[in-house]
């Protein structure tokens, strides 16, 4: 190519074809990243904006806290005097003892679409709690051992590609195992301490693989200093490798908290119930606490959204646990994630 | 420092006083407690495979017995006979579509009215009514007989029933009340013998039938549109070689003898083959796992095919792209997609996705997208399409980083020598990382063939194969998955019930496949750690 | 402790080996006659392996006490899997054992079966290649070890802190910003903190592996100047690279080569009139 054409020096910005065919393949791919983003703030958006109109009020304490205390009852409408009136169970049957002839009016009855989900946040808060404990405990120290105690052979390779491997097992395997095992085979039923085992062991394959990927980080050179200074292996454990491991597995176990908190279905057959009346605290004995089911958000979600029909009366029940629960687990994921990134700052060697 | 020798040797043998523990010393008594853990996850972990083929093998003896029930107590016989009566069905429905289109022609030509399209068609009507009762006495018979084989096998569980009562009375110690159980052995061949003893009525209608046909075809309406005519030949066809068939038939009927064994790899095979999942049925159950494994093969399909591109992309872009201020909001902004609990997503799709998407494909101007429009709100397509929003925060994270692993050095040499960027990408940065973004679009297969309520949310909830003859539109079809027949079904089933069991089966097929899934995304991984060096 | 001393005194008694020693060992002029030399490490045939592979063929040597002791050689050559043997810092990595032979400090065998090595690694510290601080202040560094040993005296604490920085020539440097995280500090001053690390805790051996090979040739150099004033107080075996840093700062030096002792013996012999030809090409940088 000479000089002359190139108007001025060799050098010379010229915008061509292959230019034109860069930027075009480039606006591609910002195209589908910006599609991902969009697809999950609608998803969000939406569940957001109609969730809103149900766990917020215009008037003060502008938060519907009847939503966020109450049981689930049935909505009862129908026509009163002209007037177009909208019931609770509790409230429709203390309305039919004022007014007998109300008794009489025929209503359209939905169900769980009055009230609140105190008993799902209830449940839920007690799933999560139980489970990551048994979970965290298991799972920790399992990866103190393999990691730190544990003489590399070809057993302990097995095992933990084993471990691995069940950490992609899908989550409604784990909930068919619980059931079989611990509601069926132990004779649990449908309790709490049955959903407990089922969603730990799902995440402790999760939580075993990233606390050993946290261990792995603390350099070498730590456990070495400090036992050439003579500390013992669990002094060198304690003071100079957990320590440093710990955000790791922290942020690992906020989103294991995510996960359990998120899943259906394992605990579906496990420890769910559609409705009970009873909190899980009016219990007779103490043990009853443990064999007991619970309801939960998730579960309660899916009752509500594939076991009633979608009109406008249910929608708000709907939309109004969904956006609760949304809110719980991002959070929990936030935390997870804003955490991460000022430990991942924070603490480099 | 200078301590005698002696003294200072001594330090470090053993001989201070610690802490013991049943002879053991506070760190073995450490290690013990932390291994002891890693035990009970390892030991849990295995049951839940261990638990899981328990469960499911028992499966595999129970659904021979089905098997073994359905010919001894002739219903296999019965449905050689229903499958004749169904293909005639099957005739008949060929000819009701093809008066449709009969219909459509004449109407939608202006020519006639509907009222004289109808009388213009009264020859074809009378053809299609006298084609259509010909098949009364077969259907008079199959109905007999459907009785009389439920009634043998109704007896039969009735005698295994009091079997077993017997066996848990034995169980419990009450001999004398196991004694007054009574069972009287179902003796097949007796039972059967009134069954079998239809078979030369059942020829004589048959052959009545047959001729039936046969006249009925002789005096075929001619139908005025050519491509019709060629249809109605086609028909003429096909009754033609559903007769030929009969003989065979009859054949197979005379052959039948209900003590030929069942094959023991029938159990397997008549669930990894089967094409039909059919429970709590009064004539026969059948567990077949084609139609779920279809399910979630197309939902997953569906969702890879949208998440793959869109996945990869955004990584792509992400990673050597975008500004960095655009990666600081990005990459939480999908992390945070992936935080969403699958069972919102569902609820998303049954309350928003579904509408629009039904909505979207009756709109005229899109009719020429195959599938469109369709009416059924929970399909493939909804189900896919929330599935790639779970698949792509995996695909997108793993590749992400598969792309971070790219040496530097990689891009700088194909910098200095030119290269502009996006040639850069495609030919250096993507070739080095292929490996890791094929295991990334692996996990996010797994992630979508282990999703439940997303699948049982809005699947759709059919359990049949799909109809592949649409073409693409088959996405348009709603089916059922397996993760979705496990929650839907797992909660209503008997424990120990064959139909429990057949549940477990599905679930160890999940187990595998994912177990499949990841071993091959680890295997695709290790050898691209190998080409990086 | 002092009925087990003796019992170990009696088993063992060092002049019985003599009769063992190397050719190599025997030949060297220097040996008998170090003065203060009294011998602290006795290594005796060791055989070591790492799985199936052995790394080091039939050791013998005699580190003697409060004197600069160099380990040189070519990469692999078996120096550092010696070293690390001294405090049994090898029992970390999985198919390792010496298959024959004995390593005795103070005439004890450090492989029997009732030494602590706890106890064992107080009293043989170790100076990495790589400098590891803890992710701790520098205060804390000094005092990990000392805090595993139960001593929670801040007054003592502070009295070792500044004597064992004063020890590793560190003291003025951070004397102000003790609190301040060991891993601000620049490359030598990090290795000088690990030594102050190790001395905190009084050994009398200090193993370094290649202590400097992460440094520049000032911070080399006053880490050199440190192994100096050290040796009037503690034994120090040093593993190094450099032959002009073995030259400087050691009083014997024992050449590897393949995984054998070629050569040991005082390092003026060493440099200036080694015995063996495979020493000479070594130190004549030859090859290696």
């Amino acid at each position: 190519m000479s000089t002359e054409l190139s108007a001025g020096h060799v050098f010379q910005a010229r915008v061509t074809l292959a230019q034109r065919w860069e930027q075009a393949c480039f606006w591609l791919f910002r195209g589908a990243t910006y599609l991902v983003l969009l697809c999950g703030a609608v998803v969000f958006l939406n569940i957001f904006v109609k969730g809103s109109r149900t766990v917020f009020q215009p008037t003060a304490p502008f938060i519907n806290t009847a939503f966020f205390t109450e049981s689930p009852e049935s909505l009862h409408v129908f026509v009163w005097q002209g007037k177009k009136m909208e019931m609770g169970d509790r409230e429709h049957r203390a309305f039919v003892a004022q007014h007998p002839e109300a008794a009489k009016i025929k209503t359209e009855d939905y169900v769980y679409s009055a009230g609140g989900i105190f008993p799902c946040i209830v449940g839920t808060v007690l799933l999560v709690v139980g489970s990551m404990t048994i979970a965290l405990v298991l799972g920790v120290s399992a990866a103190v051992y393999l990691n730190e105690y544990a003489r590399d052979g070809t057993f302990i390779r097995f095992v933990r590609l084993a471990i691995l491997n069940l950490a992609g097992v899908p989550s409604i395997v784990f909930g068919l195992f619980g059931f079989g095992m611990f509601v069926l085979f132990f004779d649990w039923n449908v309790s709490l301490i049955a959903g407990w085992f089922t969603l730990a062991f799902m995440v402790l394959p999760v939580i075993i693989t990233a606390s050993e990927e946290s261990l792995k980080a603390v350099p070498k050179g730590f456990r070495e200093g400090s036992l050439a200074l003579g500390a013992t292996k669990w002094q060198t454990i304690r003071k100079n490798v957990l320590p440093y491991a710990l955000p790791g597995i922290l942020t690992s176990s906020i989103l294991g908290i995510a996960r359990v908190a998120g899943e259906t279905a394992p605990i579906m057959f496990t420890a769910a119930y559609v409705v009970r009346d009873k909190l899980p605290w009016d219990v007779d004995k103490f043990s009853d606490f443990f064999f007991q089911g619970v309801m939960a958000l998730p579960y309660h979600i899916y009752v509500v959204s594939s076991k009633i029909p979608q009109n406008e009366y249910t929608e708000r029940v709907q939309y109004g646990t969904a956006f609760v629960f949304l809110l719980i687990v991002a959070l929990i994921a936030t935390t997870s994630i804003v955490l991460r990134n000022h430990l991942r700052n924070r603490y480099k060697w | 420092m200078d301590v005698p020798s002696a003294a200072t040797s001594a330090g470090f043998l053993a001989n201070k006083s610690k802490f013991h523990l049943l002879g053991l010393t506070l760190d073995d008594c450490i290690r013990v407690f932390f291994g002891g853990n890693a035990v009970v996850s390892v030991v849990v972990l295995a049951l839940i495979t261990i638990f899981l083929f328990k469960e499911g093998f028992g499966f595999f003896g129970q659904n021979e017995g089905n098997l073994r029930v359905y010919r001894q107590a002739g219903l296999e016989y019965v449905d050689i006979i229903r499958a004749q009566q169904d293909d005639h069905t099957a005739l008949t429905r060929y000819l009701s579509d093809l008066r449709v289109r009969q219909f459509k022609t004449m109407v939608g030509a202006g020519k006639l009215s509907p009222a004289a399209a109808n009388q213009a068609l009264a020859g074809f009507d009378d053809f299609a009514g006298r084609f259509g009762d010909a098949v009364g006495p077969i259907r008079g018979i199959v109905s007999d007989l459907t009785e009389a084989a439920t009634a043998i096998k109704d007896k039969f569980i009735n005698v295994e029933n009091h079997k077993e009562e017997r066996r848990q009375l034995l169980a419990a110690g009450k001999a004398a009340a196991a004694a007054a159980v009574v069972i009287d052995n179902v003796d097949f061949s007796a039972e059967l013998k009134p069954l079998l003893a239809t078979l030369p009525a059942y020829k004589e209608a048959n052959a009545e039938f047959s001729r039936q046909l046969t006249a009925v075809l002789a005096d075929a309406p001619v139908l005025p549109a050519a491509e019709l005519q060629v249809r109605m030949e086609r028909f003429k066809q096909l009754v033609r070689e559903y007769l030929a068939g009969f003989p065979v038939v009859e054949q197979k009927l005379a052959a039948w003898d209900y003590t030929r064994p069942v094959p023991w790899y029938q159990a397997f095979t008549s669930f990894i083959f089967g094409r039909e999942w059919l429970t709590a049925s009064f004539w026969q159950d059948w567990y077949g796992v084609i139609p779920l494994f279809i399910g979630t093969l197309m939902v997953s399909a569906v969702a890879l095919v949208l998440a793959v591109p869109l996945g990869v992309g955004a990584a792509i872009y992400v990673n050597q792209i975008a500004t960095a201020t655009e990666q600081r909001f990005i990459k939480p902004g999908i992390e945070f997609i992936s935080a969403i609990p699958s069972v919102v997503l569902g609820f998303f799709g049954i309350a928003v996705l579904g509408q629009a998407l039904r909505a979207l494909s009756q709109v005229t101007w899109l009719a020429w997208v195959p599938g469109f429009p369709f009416s059924e709100r929970l399909n493939i397509l909804t189900a896919g399409c929330l599935l790639a929003l779970i698949a792509v925060p995996t695909i997108f994270t793993l590749a992400e980083d598969a792309l971070n692993n790219v040496p530097r050095s990689f891009k700088e040499a194909s910098f200095a020598l030119g290269a502009s960027r996006l040639q850069t990408i495609i030919k250096i940065i993507v070739p080095a990382s292929l490996s890791g973004i094929i295991s990334a679009v692996l996990l996010g297969l797994g992630r979508v063939v282990g999703e439940t309520m997303v699948v049982l949310l809005c699947a759709g909830n059919r359990i049949a194969i799909p109809d592949f003859t649409a073409g693409l539109a088959v996405i348009t079809q709603p089916v059922h998955t397996m993760t979705g027949i496990i929650a839907q079904e797992m909660g209503e089933v008997v424990h120990g019930s064959i139909h429990y069991r057949a549940l477990f089966v599905v679930g160890m097929v999940l187990f595998f496949l994912s177990l499949l899934i990841n071993y091959l995304a680890q295997r695709v991984v290790r050898r691209y750690r190998i080409s990086i060096g | 402790m002092v009925t087990a001393s003796t019992l170990m005194e009696t088993r063992s008694p060092a002049p019985n080996l003599r009769p063992t020693l190397p050719a190599a060992e025997a030949g060297r002029p220097a040996a008998p006659a170090a003065p203060a030399g009294q011998i602290l490490i006795d290594i005796d045939h060791v055989d070591f392996f790492y799985g199936a592979s052995q790394a080091l063929h039939d050791i013998n040597l005699k580190v003697e006490d409060k004197k600069v002791t160099a380990f040189i050689g070519p990469s692999g050559c078996g120096k550092s899997t010696l070293l690390r043997c001294l405090n049994r810092m090898n029992d970390l990595i999985d198919g390792t054992r010496v298959a024959r032979g004995s390593i005795k400090i103070r005439g004890i065998d450090i492989h029997r079966r009732d030494v602590d090595v706890i106890e064992l690694r107080k009293r043989v510290g170790m100076v990495f290649q790589k400098s590891n601080p803890f992710p701790k202040s520098i205060y804390e560094n000094i005092t990990y070890g000392l805090r595993l040993q139960g001593v929670s005296n801040k007054a003592r604490l502070d009295e070792i802190v500044e004597k064992s920085l004063r020890g590793a020539a560190l003291w003025d440097e951070v004397k102000d910003r003790l609190h301040a995280s060991g891993l601000g500090l620049s490359g030598g001053q990090q290795q000088r903190l690990c030594i102050a690390r190790a001395i905190a805790v009084e050994p009398e051996v200090i193993l370094m592996d290649e202590p400097c090979s992460a440094l520049d040739p000032i911070a080399t150099a006053k880490v050199e100047e440190l192994i100096h004033e050290l040796k009037t107080r503690f034994t120090i075996v040093i593993v190094t690279h450099n032959m002009q840093q073995a030259a400087r700062c050691s009083d014997k030096t024992a050449f590897f080569y393949m995984g054998r002792l070629i050569e040991y013996a005082d390092t003026q012999t060493i440099f200036m009139n080694p015995g063996n030809p495979q020493t000479e090409a070594y130190v004549s940088g030859r090859f290696g």
